[in-house]
């Protein structure tokens, strides 16, 4: 066990205290939480798929937050070349999601969520 | 719990390097904040000393003396979307390109194999490129 | 309390405490706002907190590639679907589920508070790790006085660039450890290119398809 972990700041609150003269992780931790909640919470609210898929890159993003943070913490090149394949994921989903989204838009000239329901079954 | 940190790392020294990488960015900051700032004083300015005096046919959209017709919020083309799309695409092939041209000419004994490995990638993002040839994705009109 | 307040207000504290505000304000009204247009725009300002986020964690190559690809490329695809589809203007959708949006927000304060107890019951609380006084790799990259250049190896500092979590985010460290042979990230680079491939494929057969109409 390295000695870094082992010293490190656990349990209750203590650990979201300031430390001196840098940021601890657990802000980075907490600040991309938040960010993906708000994300997840904009998914539900939403009536608009385009600002939905907005929502669901917030989530993306606050998760390459997350690994880069990590990463940078504990030293280990992992976390940014994790968030470089999330950001080639998303590319390509946003490719993708949006031509769904304009082939439904030409066949029913509507793109409201509550009305794609054809596969529900 | 396994441990992920380099065990040659200290921890709790001071970040000197790191700030020192980060201070190089510090002029980016203040032309941010100076482009900030000088297009709110413009703006600002404009408003507190230009005189303001509308009138029903200032207001109304000008189009070379023709009363408008319609919504200006048309549809656009889907051409649009294609090569924004294609753009999106080649743009994380430049991504990932670029760190492997800094680092090719320090690959050592692995050249060929690093070579290999970037033309399997171009490749066949190749064969994409040439669907989207034959499609006629790439033609305007 | 001013001297407990400098030790605790550095610079790079307080660039966090600034950009993690404003990340959270865009990411707030980017939700909030009804027209899809604005939504964008504020996700566009989000991104580019999250990039000097980036930046402050070391990952200089990963901020610019947020802000070229992010807010540069994939929030230009988003505006031009809302041009093209004319979803400009806000409230053209009826929302069919209005209970919905209580719920949802009830569930995410509950998620924000289990996450933020359990993040700090169980994320320890460390600074970040750096390389700089062991004594055995003081030979590298801090050696670079004028007359240490002679003795001092090439490619050790070039390892040393790959190595250090400060310097990691860089082209070069990117670089040396996305193309290193010895760790895992081969197989998914090459696997990439297929996602690309299908995502080219997949978008430009169902955007560039013609309707009769359309044709006509």
């Amino acid at each position: 066990m390295n000695p870094a972990v082992q010293n490190a700041n656990y349990g209750a609150l203590t650990s979201l205290m300031p430390l001196g003269g840098v940021v601890p992780l657990t802000w980075y931790i907490t600040l991309a939480s938040l960010l993906f909640i708000t994300g997840a919470v904009g998914v539900l609210v939403k009536r608009n798929p385009i600002v939905i898929f907005m929502c669901v890159e917030l989530m993306l993003n606050a998760s390459n937050l997350a690994l880069i943070a990590f990463g940078r913490y504990l030293g280990n090149s992992g976390g940014m070349m994790f968030s470089i394949f999330v950001m080639a994921v998303a590319a390509a989903e946003v490719a993708v999601g949006l031509g769904i989204l304009i082939s439904i838009f030409r066949l029913r000239d509507s793109i409201s969520v509550d009305e794609v329901n054809l596969m529900r079954g | 719990m396994p441990n992920f940190r380099d065990p040659s790392l200290s921890v709790m020294e001071p970040n000197v390097l790191s700030n020192s990488l980060l201070n190089s960015y510090i002029p980016v900051l203040v032309m941010g904040v100076a482009a900030i700032a000088l297009a709110a004083a413009l703006i600002g300015l404009n408003g507190i000393l230009g005189p303001s005096r509308p009138n029903p046919q200032k207001l109304s959209p000008y189009e070379c003396g023709v009363t408008p017709i319609g919504s200006a919020r048309e549809r656009f083309p889907i051409k649009f979307y294609l090569i924004a799309m294609l753009f999106i695409v080649f743009d994380i092939e430049t991504v990932f390109m670029y760190p492997w041209a800094v680092t090719y000419i320090h690959s050592g004994g692995m050249m060929i194999f690093n070579l290999i490995e970037m033309l399997l990638f171009v490749g066949i993002l190749f064969v994409g490129y040439y669907y989207v040839w034959k499609r006629g994705a790439f033609e305007w009109e | 309390m001013p001297e407990s307040l400098a030790g605790f207000l550095s610079i790079p504290v307080l660039l966090f405490l600034i950009f993690a505000l404003g990340a959270v304000s865009t990411a707030v009204s980017c939700v909030l706002t009804p027209n899809p247009v604005r939504s964008a725009l504020f996700l566009v300002l989000n991104l580019f907190c999250v990039a000097i986020l980036y930046l402050l964690l070391n990952a200089y190559f990963l901020a610019v590639v947020q802000v070229i690809v992010y807010a540069g490329a994939i929030m230009v695809l988003f505006l031009f679907v809302i041009m093209l589809l004319n979803l400009g203007s806000p409230e053209r959708i009826p929302d069919q589920m209005k209970w919905q949006q209580p719920v949802a927000v009830g569930a995410g304060i509950l998620l924000a508070a289990m996450l933020t107890v359990t993040i700090a019951s169980s994320v320890p609380s460390f600074a970040p790790a750096t390389s700089l006084p062991q004594t055995a790799r003081r030979t590298t990259l801090d050696a670079r006085e004028p007359g240490a250049s002679q003795t001092m190896d090439n490619s050790a500092i070039l390892d040393d660039i790959a190595r250090r979590p400060e310097t990691m985010g860089t082209p070069y460290g990117i670089g040396k450890n996305l193309y290193n042979p010895d760790k895992p990230w081969l197989f998914p680079f090459e696997m990439v290119s297929f996602l690309l491939l299908v995502a080219v494929i997949g978008s430009v057969s169902l955007a560039g398809r013609q309707t009769s109409e359309e044709k006509a």
